[in-house]
């Protein structure tokens, strides 16, 4: 039951990525047409979050999530790190 | 306590400026190049320096391992109560509640100055607790 679970799960991602590439396949990164978010970031990025840092006001400010889960996977490799030497002995 | 007496008194003068280098960096972040990431490995960079100076014993007096640990896990808690903080005062999670200032002041950032002193704090005890581990359970200098 369970073995069946998992290759219809491992079915179900694969499909999922396949469509994630065939719909993105259309856009054009870098196409100045398409720069709406980074114009946004520069013009709006001083008065939504204060920093003259850009680079901090967006990984900070508008995408502190992702900071967030980039500090708890250094927390997880230094976990698995110490785990793995300690084990040993 | 291998190195030689040139190694351990530079190091020993050294160590203070990189430290100082590191809080710069992490308290500055969002007005110059850095951040708490890079702030907080030069912060682990000064403490390997001294374990390869002086060895792991000395260093291991005044940076305990029970601390390092500790200090990383209470860097990870600050950062999620901060952000459950931003949903108590009625903005979204991780939002900015504090008031911006002008832009150049250290305090123009809001929320960014502590973000980036639990994040540096966090990686300079993360740097140094993998070298620590490292070098206690696979060798010694």
């Amino acid at each position: 039951m369970f073995k069946e679970m998992k290759k219809v799960f491992f079915i179900i991602i694969i499909l999922a990525m396949a469509i994630l590439f065939i719909l993105s396949a259309d856009i054009e990164y870098g196409n100045p047409k398409n720069l709406d978010a980074a114009n946004y970031y520069i013009e709006q990025g001083l008065y939504d979050t204060g920093a003259i840092n850009l680079v901090a006001s967006i990984y900070l400010g508008y995408r502190a999530y992702d900071t967030l889960i980039e500090t708890i996977v250094l927390f997880v490799a230094v976990a698995g790190v110490v785990f793995c030497l300690r084990g040993k002995r | 306590m291998g190195s030689s007496k040139i190694i351990r008194t530079i190091a020993q003068k050294l160590f203070p400026f990189i430290m100082l280098f590191g809080f710069y960096l992490i308290s500055n972040g969002h007005l110059s190049p850095g951040g708490g990431f890079q702030g907080g490995v030069v912060l682990g960079t000064a403490i390997i320096l001294l374990a390869l100076s002086h060895g792991i014993e000395q260093t291991e007096k005044i940076f305990k391992s029970r601390w390092l640990n500790m200090l990383e896990k209470l860097g990870i808690l600050t950062l999620i109560f901060l952000g459950f903080l931003g949903i108590f005062f009625g903005y979204s999670f991780l939002g900015n509640f504090l008031p911006l200032g002008r832009p150049g002041q250290i305090t123009s950032g809001g929320l960014m100055l502590p973000f980036n002193i639990a994040i540096g704090i966090k990686v300079a005890a993360g740097v140094s607790a993998i070298f620590y581990a490292l070098i206690k359970y696979r060798g010694e200098i």
